[in-house]
């Protein structure tokens, strides 16, 4: 476990470093936010206040510092940035933070504060994509596998087929014109709408059902790629000698199927809805851009737009947290569901 | 069964199979798998089905319980009758909800592979408790402590610590003794065992087989037991019915199976187990004896053809002053336990220690041992594949290296894993000509190959078929004659007539002492069975837990063992 968690600071620095020498190591930012007819002098002093005039090796060192949860800085730095953690010392003050990504290019807030207010709209999001795509998805396989070569497994494997190879943005926008425009008097859902709705009168409440037409959209492909991942793995685990011996127990069909098969047919689900989680918590560009919901891709989308890089570094840093994590935790699991895997 | 003289004595037995047709149903193609089979088994009554792979014997005994997977299974005709509380029902009318409570509760089955016949996911002991509150209401706390006594009485040591593992951290004979408790768990009036020992090694299936004894005694229950091996129930079985080809050849005790047999299919199994040969004469096949007429009527071959029975392929006089091969001194092998954070071994298993050992020039070296005895992973370093941690291996007087690789070529234990099935059989065989540019055209491999396929006795209209079309034996032959394609002086066979039928086991072993006749290689032969090693080899090797534990020729091992360990394998030959 100490060694997984090791093993991802490391892919975690890699990736800062990566970052850093896309974002900031290769051109001149203070060009992209003062733009292309800016004088001298603004440019000048953007860099002395971002530290962009000091070398390359150093900005690195600053960035890392920024980063990392324990970090050195100067008093002044502190205040400038508005750094929140506990330090200590004198004029160099060590010590623990929350990370520091900086501020955004266009509208100077903070880049964390803009990803914490975009987050918990893609975890929502993710959940229910997730949630509508694994019960449905691993009850489709199971069935399937259980009903092989009837008439319920051809059509669920064919509609899995379509639905693996319908890209998201077609079937986003699909639905998003039926159900949310087409049907609206009757489904009462709209095109567009994120998680809160901010009205003059009532001010932020929460929106559930702007969920449901994203959560649909984005929960297809994983739907059929878990319905079909399921039936081959039940259908192999159903071979195997112990669902046999099972059998001569005495079981019934159902406890053989989801006592012995299923347990046993779960571990390349399991990889695929961590991959998926994963994925999706990154932010689901496409379709978050498509109904406008306020989440990491949708914030990602924009700051790219406006070549805010700050934003756009802190929403990769963030995903690829989401990674490793995922990874590390999924990771764990296989060893709590499989023995074998425990050393 | 009655022209034998066997009408049961009781009234109704305990499992009675009565004209039982069972057809497989393949796409509306119906193929069969056994036809008119009749067998009975009373109380405390050992009956054994013996027969090859494709005899119908496994189909027999699944078809009891309607445990066939896969395929579709119509029981044409018969009846299977088991009397229960002193009632008689038809299993093949029952509904499925009857029958659900007879399986596990009056009938308890063991199957062949301990490896896969367990559940990987539950420990030994949910296991067990599962099987007993299927059929039985009880507390868990109960349940449990009866699993326990139960995995007592399979004699398991510490039963409270397996009770807690889960199958993958046992070994085979142990996780063929938890399935056997479960199959007890509930008192069965009848045992089914699908080749329960078949996979376990000679000792293993000793006491296995002696502790299944045990139980039938003590608690009088009939065994139904299926075996590939005639001499394996010998023992044991007090009736034994011979099966070939679905059909039920032979069914009578045990004592006349053997002293007596009737049928010429049971006399050609009886005929072709290498431990009653001498050393290099040929094996009799079961062709030798049976004739199969097309109406599908097996006859007796009229003429047993003596002469190649008894005809040795060459004298043994030419043994003296012939030169070492192949050298081993003091050769350790050890696996990497655990390494430190550069990938640095801290910590190894030696897993072969100290063996010092000469192959002469035209001989067979056999080496024998149980499963993880070390005897592979010595092969594998001979090859090098796995590097030495101590000693050295001289071939022809110098030094293994990468060159020598040619030389030493290697037979694997399992036919339908060593070939690649999208390679046609030519394509494998001359796959290391062409590894080691043996011939410069195309057509001249090709000539090689069809030579080769001659030599190991393949039609030459097999070179563009594929191995799934193969059987068993014939596959083997092609491993064979791939080993033998780069002309090598030395052969390593590692386990390569275990998963054989007897038969096909007999015809490998003449296929191997006839080409060792003509293309003069040297060989070391693995194998767990003494009695096919007996048969082979000029001398034997003895490995248990990596050291030698006997070495000498044949008959030095067998007349004067003088390690136990030595005593108790030769024992366990059945």
């Amino acid at each position: 476990m100490l060694k997984k968690i090791l093993y991802g600071l490391v892919v975690l620095l890699g990736v800062i470093t990566v970052v850093f020498i896309l974002f900031q190591g290769l051109g001149d930012p203070a060009q992209l936010i003062t733009g292309q007819n800016a004088d001298k002098t603004t440019i000048q002093n953007i860099r002395k206040e971002l530290s962009l005039d000091e070398p390359k090796w150093k900005q690195f060192l600053f960035y890392v510092n920024d980063v990392s949860p324990v970090s050195i800085y100067t008093a002044n730095a502190i205040q400038q940035k508005q750094i929140k953690g506990l330090f200590v010392g004198n004029h160099l003050k060590v010590g623990v933070k929350w990370p520091y990504l900086g501020r955004s290019y266009q509208t100077k807030k903070q880049v964390t504060a803009i990803l914490m207010q975009a987050l918990p709209n893609t975890v929502v999001l993710t959940i229910a994509a997730m949630l509508l795509a694994a019960v449905i998805g691993i009850g489709l396989g199971i069935l399937a596998a259980v009903y092989k070569g009837t008439w319920f497994d051809t059509s669920t494997l064919f509609t899995s087929i379509l639905g693996i190879s319908v890209p998201s943005f077609f079937t986003g926008i699909v639905i998003a014109y039926v159900f949310g425009f087409v049907l609206s008097k009757y489904t009462g859902l709209h095109m567009l709408g994120s998680l809160y709705e901010v009205t003059p009168f009532n001010g932020k409440t929460l929106a559930l059902k702007n969920l449901i037409l994203p959560a649909l959209t984005l929960g297809i492909r994983p739907l059929a790629i878990f319905a079909q991942l399921t039936r081959s793995s039940m259908l192999n685990e159903l071979q195997q000698d112990y669902i046999r011996t099972a059998y001569a127990k005495g079981l019934s069909r159902t406890k053989v199927l989801f006592s012995h098969a299923l347990k046993n047919a779960f571990n390349p689900i399991l990889t695929a809805i961590t991959g998926w989680f994963a994925e999706l918590l990154a932010g689901a560009f496409f379709v978050e851009f498509i109904f406008g919901w306020n989440g990491i891709g949708k914030v990602t989308v924009d700051a790219l737009e406006q070549l805010d890089f700050p934003v756009v570094m802190g929403s990769v840093l963030l995903t690829s947290c989401f990674f490793i994590v995922v990874n590390i935790l999924s990771d764990s699991l296989y060893a709590y569901l499989d023995p074998r895997l425990q050393h | 069964m009655q022209k034998n003289g066997l009408i049961s004595v009781m009234f109704n037995p305990l499992l009675n199979i009565d004209q039982l047709s069972v057809d497989f149903v393949h796409y509306h193609q119906s193929t069969s798998a056994i036809k008119n089979v009749s067998l009975t088994v009373q109380k405390g009554e050992w009956v054994a089905i013996v027969g090859e792979s494709g005899s119908g014997k496994s189909v027999t005994a699944l078809s009891v319980l309607q445990l066939i997977s896969g395929s579709q299974v119509h029981y044409k005709n018969g009846h299977i009758y088991l009397n229960v509380n002193n009632e008689t029902i038809d299993l093949l009318k029952v509904s499925n909800k009857q029958l659900r409570s007879i399986r596990g509760n009056k009938i308890g089955m063991v199957f062949q592979e301990p490896m896969s016949s367990l559940n990987p996911l539950m420990t030994c002991g949910a296991q067990i408790v599962e099987a007993l509150q299927t059929h039985v209401t009880i507390s868990s706390k109960k349940a449990q402590q009866k699993a326990i006594e139960l995995l007592q009485q399979v004699e398991l040591k510490d039963p409270e610590s397996i009770f807690r593992k889960f199958p993958h951290q046992l070994s085979g004979g142990q996780k063929q003794r938890v399935m056997l408790a479960m199959a007890m768990s509930c008192q069965p009036d009848l045992l089914i065992c699908d080749e329960p020992t078949t996979a376990l090694d000679g000792t293993v299936q000793k006491k296995l087989l002696d502790l299944l004894q045990q139980l039938q005694k003590s608690q009088n229950i009939g065994i139904l037991f299926i075996s590939h091996d005639l001499g394996v129930v010998k023992q044991y079985a007090h009736k034994i019915m011979v099966m070939y080809k679905g059909h039920m050849v032979e069914c009578n005790t045990t004592q006349q199976i053997f002293n007596n047999p009737q049928h010429p299919y049971t006399k050609a199994l009886l005929a072709c187990r290498p431990s009653n040969y001498k050393h290099n004469e040929v094996l009799p096949l079961v062709q030798d004896f049976i004739e199969e007429l097309p109406t599908g009527e097996i006859i007796e071959k009229k003429q047993i053809n003596k002469s190649a029975i008894t005809n040795p392929f060459y004298s043994t006089k030419e043994n003296n002053e012939k030169q070492p091969i192949l050298q081993l001194n003091n050769v350790c092998v050890s696996y990497v336990l655990k390494k430190n954070w550069r990938g640095q071994p801290i910590a190894a298993k030696e897993v072969v220690k100290q063996i010092s050992m000469e192959v002469l020039q035209g001989e067979i070296f056999g080496i024998a041992g149980e499963s993880g005895c070390g005897k592979s992973t010595l092969a594998k370093a001979i090859m090098q594949i796995v590097p030495l941690a101590k000693g050295s291996i001289y071939f022809k007087n110098a030094p293994i290296t990468k060159h020598t690789k040619q030389a030493i070529q290697m037979v694997f234990q399992d036919p339908y894993a060593a070939l690649n099935p999208r390679q046609t059989i030519g394509a494998a065989i001359a796959e290391p000509m062409k590894v080691y540019q043996l011939y410069h055209s195309a057509e001249e491999r090709k000539k090689q190959v069809l030579q080769l396929m001659e030599k190991v006795k393949l039609p030459a209209q097999y070179f563009h078929k594929y191995p799934r079309e193969l059987s068993g034996g014939q596959r083997q032959r092609v491993v064979i004659a791939r080993a033998l394609a780069v002309k090598p002086e030395f052969i390593i066979f590692d386990e390569s007539v275990a998963a054989l039928d007897v038969s096909v086991q007999a015809q490998i072993l003449n296929l191997i002492n006839e080409l060792k006749h003509s293309f003069r290689f040297s060989a070391i032969f693995i194998s767990h069975d003494l009695g096919v090693l007996q048969y082979l080899c000029d001398k034997i090797m003895i490995m248990y837990q990596g050291k030698i534990e006997a070495m000498g020729t044949p008959e030095q091992i067998f007349q004067n063992a003088n390690s136990t360990y030595t005593q108790e394998l030769i024992n366990a030959i059945l």
